[in-house]
């Protein structure tokens, strides 16, 4: 991981690729220490009788995993903006692949407008969004 | 000149999407070799987008750019061409409860078409509620592959349309800049402008196209 200025990335540079298995253990983990120990993310039978297919990951969960894609790629980027828009319930316990590309560099600001999205082994996006980074600059 | 197109995407015009209209065009640009469309529809939820005006950037990028709305009814999702004054002065966009027998049959009277979208979907799609209701009339062609449907959504598309008989399109149904394009309509006729379109998606002779990649096999993953 190495430091990527803002002269040095490319609209339709793909940020590397983070694959993780999510595991239920550390759903609830996760959980407890955001303090959102609620039965829909700590086991099954509290999600289900929640209406839910089985315990979820929370939202600032994938959200934060998405953001750790971000700096994994360059940790020099300061997030200034994340949006994403859960078009599933996240399962854990499988593996979950976090996608991502600069899409637009912003020269006034040196900022990058960068598609991010999380994705299961069949290729179904349970999360997208988009974010907006601050890169730094050489001059 | 127009052959392939993908039929069905959104811009920052709707609600849910954040992709600007020239940002898909940069990126069909460089993925050219990967993608090799010469046509958008935008299709923007719940609204005809009448102020949207791409004529510039049509002619700096090369690429026929249409509009179209993507409008919700009883049946699920339909995409409507051919969006005209007659046909917003009889429909309410915004309705997201909109009689789906009468949006097939009034946007074809009218001159347009509607074709519903993503029918293998839950909720949203066309299968789902023919499992519970008499079919529609006056159903021309369906959205055979999205590219944001799961597991299963296409495949059953394949099966309605045996069934019915229906044309087969597609699209990407693209909320995110880097996914233009990866679903599309491959058309055997030159498409200049949406009459050209209606016309085409009336008469058959298209067919969906699919440029996304082959998945890599999945690798073992670290634990989180």
């Amino acid at each position: 991981m190495n430091t990527l200025y803002f002269d040095e990335i490319e609209e339709g540079d793909e940020l590397p690729a983070l694959d993780l298995f999510l595991s239920k253990d550390g759903v609830r983990q996760f959980a407890k220490t955001a303090g959102m120990y609620f039965p829909r993310f700590t086991d099954d039978e509290g999600a289900r009788a929640e209406g839910l297919p089985g315990m979820i990951a929370p939202g600032v969960m994938s959200m934060g995993l998405l953001a750790r894609m971000i700096s994994d790629w360059n940790p020099a980027a300061v997030v200034k903006r994340i949006g994403t828009t859960f078009r599933s319930p996240v399962l854990p316990d499988c593996n979950v692949h976090l996608r991502g590309a600069v899409t637009q560099k912003n020269e006034e600001d040196h900022t990058a407008d960068c598609d991010i999205w999380m994705e299961n082994d069949d290729g179904e996006r349970w999360v997208v969004g988009t974010a907006t980074v601050t890169l730094p600059s050489k001059a | 000149m127009a052959h392939i197109l993908d039929l069905h995407l959104h811009s920052e015009a709707s609600d849910d999407s954040r992709a600007p209209v020239e940002a898909y065009l940069k990126w069909l640009a460089r993925k050219r070799d990967e993608r090799p469309l010469e046509g958008l529809v935008l299709t923007e939820h719940r609204q005809f987008h009448a102020a949207g005006e791409y004529r510039e950037l049509e002619d700096k990028y090369g690429v026929l750019i249409l509009k179209a709305s993507e409008v919700e009814t009883d049946y699920g999702h339909v995409l409507v061409y051919g969006v005209n004054d007659d046909i917003l002065k009889r429909f309410d966009f915004k309705n997201v409860r909109l009689p789906a027998q009468e949006v097939i049959t009034e946007v074809a009277r009218l001159g347009g078409i509607a074709m519903p979208c993503h029918p293998g979907r839950p909720t949203i799609g066309l299968i789902e509620h023919y499992g519970k209701r008499p079919p529609l009339e006056g159903v021309m062609g369906v959205e055979a592959l999205n590219g944001g449907s799961k597991k299963g959504e296409n495949e059953r598309v394949a099966e309605l349309i045996r069934q019915y008989g229906y044309h087969a399109f597609g699209g990407s149904d693209s909320h995110l800049v880097s996914f233009v394009g990866l679903c599309a309509t491959e058309f055997d006729r030159d498409i200049k402008n949406m009459d050209d379109l209606v016309e085409a998606l009336r008469v058959g002779g298209y067919r969906p196209v699919d440029f996304r990649s082959p998945r890599p096999q999945t690798q073992a993953a670290p634990e989180v």
